[in-house]
């Protein structure tokens, strides 16, 4: 498998990586369809409140204006929330709509730069066409599982991306320092060395039957299995770490 | 250098960076001196680049990579004035784009156009309202004898009532620009939303058109849509352009990569859906606060005639040197 850095090129994750101009590769992570259809419905909720709070004001607005001013208000209200609300947040500052912002998600460029006004009315536009067949999202749902980064069909008019915003720390949790370091015997590439390592690292999650489990499968490595093949695994991870 | 040792080194810095960052990203450039963050930026560019290398484990990398994120954020950032933008916008960037798009601009014109011209001869020639009826509705027809009966009562006296013109201008804005909008979408479904929207406008007017020759006062229509027809139609021809500009980007990439195509098109129908946009909204106030005033039909006539005129030319003249001038630029560029 070829490999950037020592992670997998094919990933399993949605984890993308972009190259910036300064030579050094950043990782967004894309959001997939289930948390944008959460942050679709709050978004939806809170438009439907706007709606209704406005009503109420400008029913009270029309006993001052007139009736017909304040159906015409309605009608802008209405052409705002329903054409301009994402386009408008998108562009903005935070580059995301409130219920985006509360799933923790951003929209972004490809290259990981924040969006452009244009980039946002084209995305928000395509939602027409995204949505169709109306009340689905099919071809946006579609679209979203027919690529790497869950783009839909108007992410990849715009050339954007949603991502989570701050990537959740990972809780890992290492295993204590093998007593005594062992060479591998072999050369390892860097993927192998990165695994070892990794294993190290993440360990601690889990109990002892899946680490020796886990630990089973470079058997051809360590020449054992069980919990000697485990020991002598944490013992080369060791040995890695030491030669840094 | 092991991992802890690298983190112990670097603590420092990277603490000093996370603190101007967050600083930035509160309180905004004013608050304090920047000119050292793009430096420490592209240092913490460089230890993510070594941790990654030397497999320091995945929270340096985490934490690393999260720091560069958001100094990338702030940092290429895109400047410039909103105003400047609008006005190289309306008076080049747009009609230079309109004219870029030719092709698509007889496409669009043709497939709204032949279906109208079609359907109103069809309905001046062989005067059967079973079929007009099956394209507008009888509630459409009712509206279009209340709005056009005769040149006697005509739209004015609907307006009469205060605030009336200020609820139809939201109104065209609302279902207009909306209509706009969803043939610029549509388009992205191999072209065939957009088509038939256009398609199907086309028949509509054409049929109104048909029974307003039938059945009304010509004078009374033409009279009202004399004055916002040129800034309406235009603009949606142009939206149809947008939006079959997206489905040619699918349908025919040539020799790009579908997503690379799919972007280039989306950046290319961006003026043209926005001055439709622009068009539509003027369009609107057009209708809205003017088209409906009783005035002498000559008056109308002529000025209708003159907006026609004022809008073919802008698209046809606007920002003509400057496009021959960048064109040239790009052809010396590509011989050098």
């Amino acid at each position: 498998m070829a490999t950037i850095n020592g992670y997998p090129v094919d990933r399993i994750d949605t984890l993308q990586s972009i190259e910036l101009a300064e030579g050094v590769e950043i990782y967004l992570r894309a959001a997939g369809p289930y948390v944008r259809v959460l942050a679709y419905l709050i978004d939806l909720l809170i438009r439907i409140g706007v709606c209704v709070v406005a009503y109420f004001l400008i029913m009270l607005f029309s006993l001052i204006v007139g009736g017909n001013v304040a159906q015409g208000l309605s009608m802008l209200i209405m052409f705002v929330l329903v054409f301009f609300y994402y386009v408008v947040f998108e562009a903005g500052k935070r580059g995301a709509s409130p219920g985006k912002r509360v799933m923790g998600l951003r929209v972004v460029d490809t290259s990981g730069a924040p969006i452009t006004f244009g980039q946002s009315f084209i995305r928000n536009m395509l939602r027409f066409a995204d949505g169709m067949p109306i009340p689905t999202y099919g071809f946006g749902l579609l679209s979203t599982l027919m690529n790497r980064r869950f783009q839909r069909l108007g992410d990849l008019l715009a050339n954007t991306v949603v991502v989570y915003d701050r990537l959740p720390l990972m809780h890992l949790a290492s295993l204590p320092p093998a007593l005594e370091s062992s060479s591998p015997g072999v050369v390892l590439t860097r993927e192998e060395q990165a695994a070892l390592l990794a294993f190290r690292e993440r360990g601690g999650m889990w109990s002892e039957a899946r680490r020796i489990e886990l630990a089973d499968h470079a058997q051809e490595l360590t020449g054992r299995t069980g919990q000697a093949g485990m020991s002598r695994l944490l013992g080369m991870a060791q040995w890695l770490g030491e030669k840094h | 250098m092991q991992g802890k040792e690298f983190e112990e080194k670097n603590h420092a810095r990277w603490t000093e960076y996370e603190e101007a960052l967050a600083k930035l990203e509160k309180q905004g450039q004013q608050a304090q001196d920047v000119s050292r963050i793009p430096t420490m930026f592209r240092e913490v560019c460089t230890d993510l680049a070594l941790a990654r290398h030397r497999m320091y484990g995945v929270l340096m990398n985490e934490r690393l990579n999260g720091l560069v994120i958001r100094g990338h954020k702030q940092i290429h950032r895109r400047a410039g004035s909103t105003w400047d933008k609008l006005f190289r916008f309306v008076l080049t960037d747009f009609p230079v784009a309109v004219r870029a798009e030719w092709r698509l601009l007889i496409v669009c014109t043709l497939a709204f156009i032949l279906p109208l011209v079609g359907v109103a001869l069809a309905g001046f020639y062989w005067p059967d309202f079973s079929w007009v009826e099956a394209v507008l509705g009888a509630n459409m027809m009712e509206d279009l004898d209340m709005m056009y009966g005769s040149p006697d009562d005509q739209i004015s006296n609907l307006r009469d009532a205060y605030g009336s013109n200020f609820m139809m201008f939201c109104h065209y804005i609302w279902n207009n620009i909306g209509i706009d909008f969803r043939i610029y979408a549509g388009g992205i479904i191999a072209c065939l939303g957009t088509t038939f929207f256009l398609i199907y406008n086309g028949v509509f007017f054409g049929a109104v058109v048909a029974y307003i020759h039938v059945a009304c006062s010509t004078e009374a229509f033409y009279t009202f849509v004399a004055g916002h027809s040129s800034f309406e139609l235009i603009a949606m021809v142009i939206a149809g352009m947008a939006g079959m500009r997206i489905g040619l980007g699918l349908l025919n990439p040539g020799r790009k990569t579908l997503r690379r195509s799919l972007m280039d098109a989306g950046k290319k129908s961006l003026p043209l859906i926005f001055g439709a946009a622009i068009m539509t909204f003027i369009a609107a106030a057009i209708e809205g606060f003017w088209s409906a005033q009783a005035m002498p039909p000559m008056v109308k006539y002529s000025i209708g005639i003159a907006l026609w005129l004022v809008c073919i030319f802008y698209l046809g003249l606007a920002g003509k040197h400057i496009s021959v001038r960048s064109a040239k630029k790009e052809r010396s560029s590509i011989e050098a």
